[in-house]
């Protein structure tokens, strides 16, 4: 379980001060997938780093009693002059994993071949994001969080993915930011709606894209 | 009030919600009020381990792209030092003859410059800590402290190796010389990477928001420390007035203590710990508070 609790975050910027989460309590419950919807820069990317603690909410709680995996997205995790292969042992020391376990997994799943002992600036985004999503599942976390990158790579290593995703549901959920409703009725349960500042939960997947349609034409 | 809030419940990177594996194998799903968790000897325990994980995999990294890309790189480690001591040693014997205040040249140099490196070379390395491990600070548990601390503990580790070697090398090429107190040399240099790692902290931290202070840093740390500093020469050997400027150096003050208690054959009036220790601990204080008031802004500043 993830629960924030009247978690506020905002930035300044040249145009004044945005209010990305205002006074935001939210309960992630275990065992399902939950994706996040909103539109361009509602603050997905930022809620989803709050949840990951990779970013300080300026005020309230947020509280995991579970293995969250770092943000996995574009940016973000891996220095780009180490090999994948350093990078992968370099997670799995971090989180305590074993090292070789990781590396073996991690070299196998992401099919990188002989640019697994490259270092990762020469990699394509598609590349990087095979290996991000090969590493985090070697760390067997019981909670992923996504951002955008399902989008990333060919569409038989996402199926791939989706499928080794499907096998651990059990023990591992997901928590899947995006725009693009097909992504998130193909890996989630449930669905929240991040706009203005306040989120909200909807059990119900279509009731989620319905509203979701609402605010989007409103908005237009 | 907000401010305390975050700090204590969004865990600040090590903090104790972010304890991962370790307090994460501890809390119970579903636990009946984790709201109310106060803060437990677990949690600590969990924070410790992760914070030790993550400095072991840092150093472990570091190691790598140091040492690792090119089979000299090791070496180089010992190299410099040696060229260093063996060059303004065979200059110092040239001008003057073979000795230094009756202590043997050689291991009064190496006592000189590997303590000096402490110093100088992890300065330096701290300054691009945080820089060169910006995209490894993505990871949660990952903190610019984490960055700064493994890097101090490499360096350190490496050069006191590496006075060690040469101080065994010296010995067995011919150098006669019996170490009067091997602890109180281990404290001074320990002083010495403080004194690095203190105003390291202000650099790593101060360089990414202001760039100039990098430049800044080296014009005086560089030629003008090392040549202050008393690393070939003793303050009593230096005519006042121009000693007592010098003794302003808390560098200096530091080497004559190492001296001191290195060699049976010197005693130095000058060397103040009163003075030296004041300088250690102030600066570590104020690279410590400087860390903590601008780390988030390091960041970003990248």
């Amino acid at each position: 379980m993830i629960r924030l609790q009247n978690v506020s975050k905002r930035y300044k910027t040249a145009a004044g001060i945005r209010t990305i989460l205002d006074d935001v309590s939210i309960t992630f419950p275990k065992g399902h997938s939950v994706g996040i919807l909103g539109m361009n820069g509602a603050g997905k990317s930022t809620l989803i780093r709050i949840i990951g603690d990779a970013e300080p909410a300026d005020s309230g709680r947020i509280i995991r009693d579970c293995k969250v995996s770092w943000p996995l997205g574009f940016t973000g995790g891996f220095q780009s002059n180490m090999t994948a292969r350093e990078n992968a042992r370099f997670v799995a020391r971090i989180y305590g994993e074993s090292t070789d376990y990781v590396e073996q997994f991690t070299e196998e799943f992401a099919e990188l071949g002989k640019y697994f002992d490259v270092p990762l600036r020469s990699y394509s985004a598609g590349m990087r994001g095979r290996f991000a999503f090969s590493v985090s599942l070697a760390c067997n976390f019981e909670y992923y969080l996504v951002d955008e990158a399902l989008e990333t790579g060919d569409a038989r290593y996402r199926e791939k993915f989706r499928r080794a995703f499907e096998e651990r549901r059990e023990q591992a959920s997901m928590i899947l930011v995006s725009h693009n409703e097909q992504t998130i009725r193909r890996n989630c349960d449930m669905a929240a709606i991040l706009y203005d500042g306040k989120i909200e939960m909807y059990d119900d997947l279509k009731e989620a894209m319905r509203f979701y349609k609402l605010l989007q034409t409103r908005a237009a | 009030m907000s401010r305390e809030v975050s700090l204590e419940s969004t865990g600040e990177g090590q903090g104790f919600d972010s304890g991962m594996g370790a307090s994460a194998a501890e809390a119970q799903p579903g636990d009946a009020s984790p709201l109310e968790k106060s803060i437990e000897w677990s949690d600590i325990k969990g924070a410790l381990v992760t914070q030790s994980r993550v400095i072991h995999a840092l150093i472990m990294r570091e190691t790598l792209s140091r040492y690792g890309d090119h089979k000299l790189g090791f070496l180089w480690a010992i190299l410099e030092p040696l060229l260093m001591v063996t060059m303004i040693a065979s200059v110092v014997s040239l001008m003057r003859g073979n000795s230094s205040e009756s202590m043997p040249l050689v291991p009064f140099m190496i006592t000189g410059f590997v303590p000096f490196f402490m110093f100088r070379n992890t300065m330096n390395q701290l300054k691009n800590a945080v820089a060169s491990n910006r995209r490894l600070l993505g990871f949660p548990q990952v903190t610019t402290f984490d960055a700064i601390v493994a890097r101090v503990l490499l360096e350190g580790g490496v050069l006191l190796s590496v006075f060690v070697f040469m101080l065994s090398m010296a010995y067995l090429i011919g150098f006669e010389f019996r170490v009067e107190n091997p602890l109180g040399v281990l404290v001074v240099c320990l002083c010495l990477l403080l004194l690095g790692t203190g105003i390291g902290f202000v650099l790593a931290t101060l360089i990414p928001v202001m760039p100039s202070v990098g430049q800044v840093s080296s014009l005086i740390f560089g030629r003008p420390m090392m040549v202050t500093s008393g690393l070939f020469f003793t303050a009593e050997s230096v005519p006042e007035p121009f000693r007592g400027w010098l003794l302003y150096n808390p560098i200096l003050h530091l080497m004559e203590l190492m001296r001191s208690y290195f060699f049976y054959e010197f005693e130095s009036p000058h060397g103040s710990w009163f003075y030296a220790g004041s300088w250690v601990v102030g600066t570590f204080t104020f690279g410590l508070l400087i860390h903590q008031a601008l780390r988030r802004r390091a960041i970003v500043g990248l």
